[in-house]
């Protein structure tokens, strides 16, 4: 299967300063691939340069085999993007606004449909400026989605949501999911990344440190789960016989099993067999936001790794 | 061009939903030409045989024509140029030269809305007369028009920003204003301020719509003079556009 989008060595300087450095990752068709980074590390740029609405300095990529930088308008029609920095003029209607973007494509349907597929029923004649960041943000993705794109690019979707709304923001991005559509997610949001991403890169100085589905990344930092329970006055320490056991300490009535991969169900299938059965039994699992924080401030030895990782898990697509 | 017709629409909605677009294109253009026609006496010599109220009409619809032209159009572009619209729009495969039309549409029809609205009260409240050549009148208001609408479009080009519009704006129309004929009367003038006159756009505006107005016939040295405005601000912004990317 060709990858839907193909990024190849892209870069972008501005004077001095390097944005964007040898960017390379693909995209699958229908998967949601996100781009993770801390702002002002070079994810707008690259994705704006994917879109064709920057000149990249450097670099191949192609989009559903359209090269953006050199033929965007053929593109543009397939696409949906909702960008980080964009307005529409202040004083336009929400129900105008989606009705002129409406117009711009053949696909487009009746605005009423979309006003109440984004939850903004009520706000129809509510004035661009008087909407609230959230309802912003909605309409913005709304506006993306409304040419019924193959490839939609959100950036920062759900800056500025409250939780509830960030939540209901991720369903909707996987029913399009669904429907077919590729996403492409910029965030900085650790649990958007984990919670949505099929695959991610992560980018720190315009540069991608590391591209894997969420568990792929963290599994490869090697990061140790933990296990905690009471233990009253019991010995544990014969649970470190377990294979991915690597220590075991007791404090005050409370162990904590430190180890890697199923852990936990072994830990825990071991004490029942032995006849403890806590009811305090809980892990502490890495997460995505150690494994970036280690990425990030990591040396350049470990940016050998993603070359190997993005092939492999390339590979493992193909495969499946 | 279903879609640039829907924009042209939803532009001329938003339009007259801004206060400061409407305070230019009418109430600023009314107020002075009444507080002018009323500072004079019907047959004062100054202007040159024609009653103060016939020069002045004419002079202010130049003037309406002039303040969308320098300022409303390219400060409403420049603002959405800041403000991230036009690429939003381009995203949507909106063109630039898309947004600009639908401008300079909208902004043509509300100088026609202002003549109108001048003439109205120009006939009724001080007798004016009506145009003598009413296709000519038409003609040179169009051409002044497109004129200024170009200009307008390249300044809408160079300003980055709203700010920076409205001031490169006002600092050209200031003196047009002043001295192309919607100021002083030409006789008061002194020779010095005449031959300023004399290289400003918006002079060849007015002349072209005060001769066919009183039945001078149409002025077509002064009409050439806006169709080379036109044709040069119109290649000079395709040049830049061209150069930026």
């Amino acid at each position: 299967m060709t990858p839907i989008i193909e990024v190849e060595h892209l870069s972008k300087s501005y004077g001095e300063t390097v944005a964007v450095e040898d960017v390379s990752f693909d995209v699958a068709r229908g998967e949601i691939f996100g781009i993770l980074g801390r702002n002002g590390n070079g994810k707008t740029t690259t994705v704006e340069m994917i879109q064709g609405l920057r000149t990249a300095d450097g670099g191949r990529v192609r989009v559903l085999g359209i090269d953006p930088q050199h033929d965007p308008r053929r593109l543009r029609p397939r696409i949906g993007s909702q960008l980080q920095e964009s307005a529409l003029p202040p004083r336009i209607k929400v129900w105008e606004a989606i009705d002129l973007f409406s117009s711009f494509t053949p696909r487009g349907g009746d605005w009423r449909k979309v006003l109440k597929q984004w939850g903004l029923t009520g706000k129809e004649k509510a004035s661009f400026t008087s909407l609230s960041g959230g309802e912003r943000q909605r309409l913005f993705v709304a506006l993306a989605l409304v040419n019924e794109p193959e490839v939609v690019f959100l950036d920062e979707m759900t800056q500025g949501l409250d939780p509830v709304a960030r939540r209901v923001a991720w369903d909707l991005i996987r029913e399009v999911r669904e429907r077919g559509t590729t996403v492409i997610l910029v965030t900085h949001y650790m649990e958007e990344a984990e919670q949505l991403g099929d695959r991610l890169a992560i980018m720190n100085d315009g540069r991608v440190v590391a591209i894997g589905s969420p568990q792929e990344l963290i599994a490869r930092s090697g990061r140790a789960t933990k296990v905690h329970f009471s233990t009253g006055d019991r010995d544990v320490s014969w649970l470190s016989e377990i294979e991915p056991v690597s220590a075991v300490t007791q404090h005050d009535g409370q162990a904590q099993v430190t180890g890697s991969g199923s852990v936990l169900a072994l830990v825990a299938s071991a004490l029942v067999s032995h006849g403890i059965i806590p009811s305090d039994l809980r892990a502490e699992r890495p997460s995505l936001e150690d494994v970036f924080l280690e990425l990030t401030d990591s040396a350049p030895a470990d940016l050998a790794a993603p070359a190997i990782a993005t092939k492999a898990a390339t590979a493992g697509r193909r495969a499946a | 061009m279903r879609s640039l017709t829907k924009l042209t629409w939803v532009e001329l909605k938003l339009f007259v939903r801004e206060p400061l677009s409407i305070i230019f294109t009418f109430a600023f253009p009314l107020v002075l030409l009444v507080v002018l026609i009323a500072s004079f006496t019907p047959n004062d010599p100054a202007f040159g045989g024609l009653r103060p109220s016939d020069y002045y009409l004419a002079s202010y619809i130049a003037v309406v024509i002039g303040a969308i032209g320098l300022i409303v159009v390219p400060v409403r572009i420049a603002g959405y140029r800041e403000g991230g619209v036009l690429r939003r729009l381009r995203a949507s495969s909106v063109p630039g030269w898309s947004v600009f039309a639908s401008q300079a549409a909208v902004g043509l029809g509300m100088a026609v809305v202002g003549a109108i609205l001048l003439g109205a009260v120009g006939r009724l409240a001080y007798g004016a007369a009506l145009p003598a050549s009413l296709i000519s009148v038409t003609a040179a208001f169009l051409i002044g028009a497109f004129s200024f609408l170009a200009l307008g479009l390249l300044l809408a080009l160079i300003a980055p920003n709203a700010r920076a519009a409205q001031g490169l704006g006002l600092l050209l129309f200031l003196p047009l204003w002043l001295l192309s004929g919607a100021g002083p009367p030409p006789d008061v003038m002194g020779a010095g301020m005449r031959h300023v006159s004399e290289a400003l756009p918006l002079t060849y505006v007015v002349r072209a719509l005060q001769d066919p107005w009183v039945g001078s016939g149409a002025n077509v040295a002064a009409l050439l003079v806006l169709i080379a405005v036109a044709a040069v601000a119109t290649a000079v912004t395709l040049w830049l556009e061209r150069r930026a990317g």
